[in-house]
């Protein structure tokens, strides 16, 4: 059993399957692309990897343990302290300031308020938008609020970084720099990330990387609607 | 043009549509009826100033026919305040249709210029409707009873301009109102609101609330100063000062939530410890407004059963003091002593309390939309807090610190406010009889009988009660809107858009 | 690409024998195909013929490749003229890709055009990561990562077409051998 991963995972919403029988592996330190057309369950597949959703069958394993199975109050706890998200936009509270968005985790984690801001400020450093600290996320641009959202995904140094389609409402050059200070952050710290994407050029950032078509792995990576005709 | 646009819209718009028009149709009634009552012609039927042809004394006489309409009036405000809420509702999906516009090339101005003719064009149908109700009420009510006596003053009607300024004036109001709400709605594409700082609100609030108190304060002296010189006071003035000090320290107390929103904000702000609060202060502290928007109607409600309060109490103890001074001038006298039949003039304050509480529970109406819309703003932030890890319940914490904060604050600073004007504008004291007293066996044996006084006790029950009710209202909606929260927070709302 | 002009934009930063502005070369255009030595005299030489460039002088230990060259008044212009002047985009649609699909499945079937698609598609997206690595490689210089970046989009617009093409071979394949 590999570090992460799932085995035959279903989901749907109401009728519609997003995953008809998924089994994905993630080895310890890797940067995983998941790609695949919009609809294909890549998200889907994030977050029930990220236990932020119950998977309706097959199942879903984190070091050597089933998350599928655990209750909402313990994959919290998961989330909390071994996993970072970083979504595609509006994840940040729109009344903190960045100190305080990047902060928050650590407070939820029983810090005292001056520690967290301390390591609030290291990691906006380290990404480079220091200097925005105490402004709020509507002062902004799109690439200073993902860097902010990606220091507060950080910032707890977890084991496993989800993100999904990181850079979507982003500018090229501004993507290529939240990229570049993922790629490199996870590497410093050997954090696996699964990166979803509908981008080929974002997956390029990735070790591997693994086609979702119509809720399936696509081996070809060019989709099974070719095999239909 | 305007007018089509502004007809255009979803379900919620036909709702709020509705709301706006029926809450103006309320306000016009309620003012239409203080007008009624006002133009009841006073007959001097042997200095008492009784109109016999009502039944119902509090119409009958002159001298209570200022204090129905005042109350009247003053029923309007909540009612106002919550047409004005109206406005907001549904504003996340209305600002995208105006941001629409927008994008089709109208300018800031005309968006907002499309929802004030929506409100005002509602609020026109709602105060024609109100009118409408009020002629054929008259017409329904005006037959007299078996004792040939009205219950109501159906056989008069303000004078044709005064109906006029009402049926227009409600529109222009509601239309200003909305304008008011609307001005700081940043419009954009995606119906996304960047939110930038917001001045911290000035101490304005103190200055209403210190300005009405004070105006009220100079009433007795000046009555004094009318009575010695043989004079008294016309109603009319009394009215219009108890109206003006009455409207001033409501929107005192409705700025001064706001401002109390900021302060205790800034206070958590510094001393939270856990990130509920933090979450909480911010919220407080980035828009202070929301909350003292949203309590208005209920705050007006709380204002004005403080206010009545005040007077019922002022009443029953003058009741007292004059059953006192019957029972010891029947002492004297050594007639039976027959105690005075009050229940209707406490029956008169059981209706205002009556209409106070449904003003309460139209109020938590508007408060229940304004919450709901508040989480339902936010919900993708909430919804990415949650899949971060963060418990529903520190978000639930945090909205019960944002919710309770100014509503506890307000509420208690609404009854201080209200019972304090009452106790400014009317004597803390009251008095009865004094005269002489001769006994009936021997009608030369008199005595010199003084008056009773006794000092009007602050109205702790009652208080309590308008508290207690207003308070148990935003816990109850607070409840509420924690199982919105559940739903509001399901990873649904992350998916890519 | 116009090696006559890169070698007159090279030389006019100034004079450079043949071994420099092959160096030169390499470094302004890095991943470039290799421009061979015998190449560049052999450019050198018709350019001299042209007189776009002269022999700045000779030096003493003088054999043909140590021959320092110069860019004269007309070459100037010529490397102005060039620079100024739009190129036309994509005027033959004629990629050994496109091509391939073509005769795959002309000559075989669809599975063997569908087999090659997928092969080259991996071929695509593995490129594609190497030269993101190079980007992102904190030594790298502004000329490389915009060499890696022209790659990167071109080759993400390949596989674009790649997917796009898959769900039209069985198409295709019938107008093909219609014909």
């Amino acid at each position: 059993m590999s570090f992460l991963g799932t085995r035959a995972a279903v989901r749907s919403y109401g009728p519609t399957p997003a995953l008809r029988g998924v089994t994905v592996d993630v080895a310890e330190g890797e940067i995983l692309a998941v790609t695949g057309p919009s609809g294909c369950g890549k998200s889907t597949l994030l977050h029930c990897l990220a236990g932020i959703m119950r998977v309706d069958a097959g199942e879903v394993f984190y070091r050597g343990r089933r998350i599928d199975t655990s209750s909402e109050g313990e994959r919290a706890r998961l989330r909390r302290t071994e996993f970072g998200v970083l979504f595609q936009f509006g994840q940040l509270v729109a009344e903190l300031t960045a100190a305080e968005n990047v902060a928050l985790p650590l407070l939820l984690a029983g810090a005292r308020r001056r520690e967290a801001r301390t390591a609030a400020l290291a990691w906006l450093d380290r990404l480079g938008v220091a200097d925005l600290a105490d402004q709020h996320p509507g002062e902004m641009s799109g690439g200073q609020q993902q860097r902010c959202a990606l220091a507060r995904a950080l910032v707890t140094e977890p084991r496993v970084l989800f993100a999904d389609e990181p850079t979507g409402a982003l500018d090229t050059l501004a993507g290529e720099q939240v990229l570049g200070h993922l790629v490199r952050l996870a590497r410093e710290q050997r954090t696996t990330v699964v990166l979803v994407t509908h981008d080929a050029r974002v997956a390029g950032y990735a070790d591997r990387e693994v086609t979702l078509r119509d809720g399936v792995l696509d081996p070809t990576g060019l989709g099974i609607a070719a095999v239909r005709r | 043009m305007l007018l089509r646009l502004a007809l255009a819209g979803s379900r919620t718009d036909t709702v709020r549509v509705v709301l706006t028009g029926l809450s103006a149709a309320l306000a016009t009634l309620a003012i239409l009826a203080a007008l009624t009552v006002l133009a009841i012609p006073t007959v001097l039927d042997g200095g008492s100033n009784v109109s016999p042809q009502y039944r119902n004394p509090l119409i009958a006489e002159a001298g209570l026919r200022v204090g129905v309409a005042a109350t009247l009036v003053l029923l309007t405000i909540p009612v106002l305040v919550l047409a004005g809420q109206c406005a907001r509702l549904g504003a996340p999906a209305r600002d995208r249709r105006l941001a629409a516009y927008r994008m089709a090339g109208a300018g800031p101005r005309q968006a907002v210029a499309i929802a004030a003719t929506e409100a005002a064009l509602a609020s026109g149908l709602g105060a024609l409707a109100g009118l409408g109700l009020h002629l054929v009420g008259r017409q329904l009510l005006g037959t007299p009873g078996a004792d040939g006596k009205l219950a109501l003053p159906t056989d008069v009607l303000p004078p044709v301009w005064q109906l006029a300024v009402v049926v227009a004036g409600v529109p222009v109001l509601a239309g200003l109102i909305a304008m008011l709400l609307l001005r700081r709605v940043v419009l954009t594409p995606y119906g996304v609101v960047r939110r930038v700082r917001t001045r911290p609100p000035r101490p304005w609030a103190g200055l209403l609330i210190l300005g009405g108190l004070g105006t009220a304060a100079l009433l007795p002296p000046l009555a004094q100063y009318l009575d010695r010189s043989g004079r008294s006071m016309p109603y009319e003035l009394f009215g219009l000062v108890v109206l003006v000090a009455e409207l001033a320290v409501t929107l005192g107390v409705i700025v001064g939530t706001g401002w109390i929103s900021h302060v205790t904000g800034r206070l958590l702000h510094r001393f939270a410890r856990r990130p509920a609060g933090l979450l909480a202060a911010r919220r407080l502290t980035a828009d202070p407004w929301t909350g003292s928007r949203t309590l208005a109607a209920l705050l007006a409600a709380v204002l004005f059963g403080a206010f009545a309060a005040g007077l019922r109490i002022r009443m029953s103890t003058e009741f007292a003091a004059e059953a006192e001074y019957a029972r010891r001038s029947a002492e004297v006298s050594g007639l039976p002593y027959e105690p005075w039949d009050t229940t209707f003039y406490q029956g008169a304050y059981d209706l205002v309390y009556l209409a106070l509480t449904i003003a309460l529970v139209i109020a938590a109406g508007g408060l229940l939309v304004a919450l709901a819309e508040s989480i339902v703003s936010r919900r993708r932030a909430m919804a990415a807090l949650v899949a971060t890890g963060v418990p529903r319940a520190v978000l639930g914490r945090a909205l019960a610190w944002q919710t309770l904060t100014p509503a506890v604050a307000g509420i208690v600073l609404a009854a201080g406010t209200g019972i304090t004007l009452q106790r400014g504008l009317y004597d803390r004291e009251v008095s009865s009889g004094w005269g002489t007293v001769c006994r009936e066996a021997s009608p030369t044996d008199c005595v010199e009988l003084p008056a009773v006084v006794r000092t009007v006790p602050l109205p702790l029950d009652d208080l309590a009660g308008f508290v207690g009710v207003a308070l148990a209202v935003v816990l109850s909606l607070l409840l509420v809107n924690l199982l919105l929260l559940r739903t509001s927070t399901a990873v649904e709302e992350l998916r890519a858009t | 690409m116009s090696t006559p002009h890169v070698l007159l934009g090279l030389l006019a930063t100034g004079p450079k024998h043949g071994y420099d502005l092959k160096r030169d070369y390499d470094l302004r255009l890095p991943k470039a195909k290799p421009l061979p030595y015998g190449q560049v005299y052999a450019t050198l030489g018709r350019l001299e013929r042209d007189g776009l460039v002269a022999r700045a002088g000779q030096e003493r230990e003088a054999g043909p490749d140590r021959t320092p060259y110069a860019v004269t008044p007309p070459g100037e212009a010529a490397l102005d003229s060039w620079l100024g002047a739009v190129e036309p985009p994509l005027p033959h649609l004629n990629s050994v890709l496109l091509a391939k699909v073509i005769i795959t499945l002309l000559v075989a079937d669809l599975s063997r055009a569908r087999d090659y698609l997928s092969r080259q598609r991996q071929a695509h997206t593995d490129r594609l990561r190497e030269l993101t690595a190079v980007k992102t490689d904190p030594t790298a210089s502004v000329a490389d990562v915009i060499a890696a970046d022209y790659g990167i989009n071109h080759l993400d617009a390949d596989l674009r077409w790649l997917r796009t093409t898959l769900d039209r071979v069985a198409d295709l394949h019938g107008e093909v051998t219609a014909r």
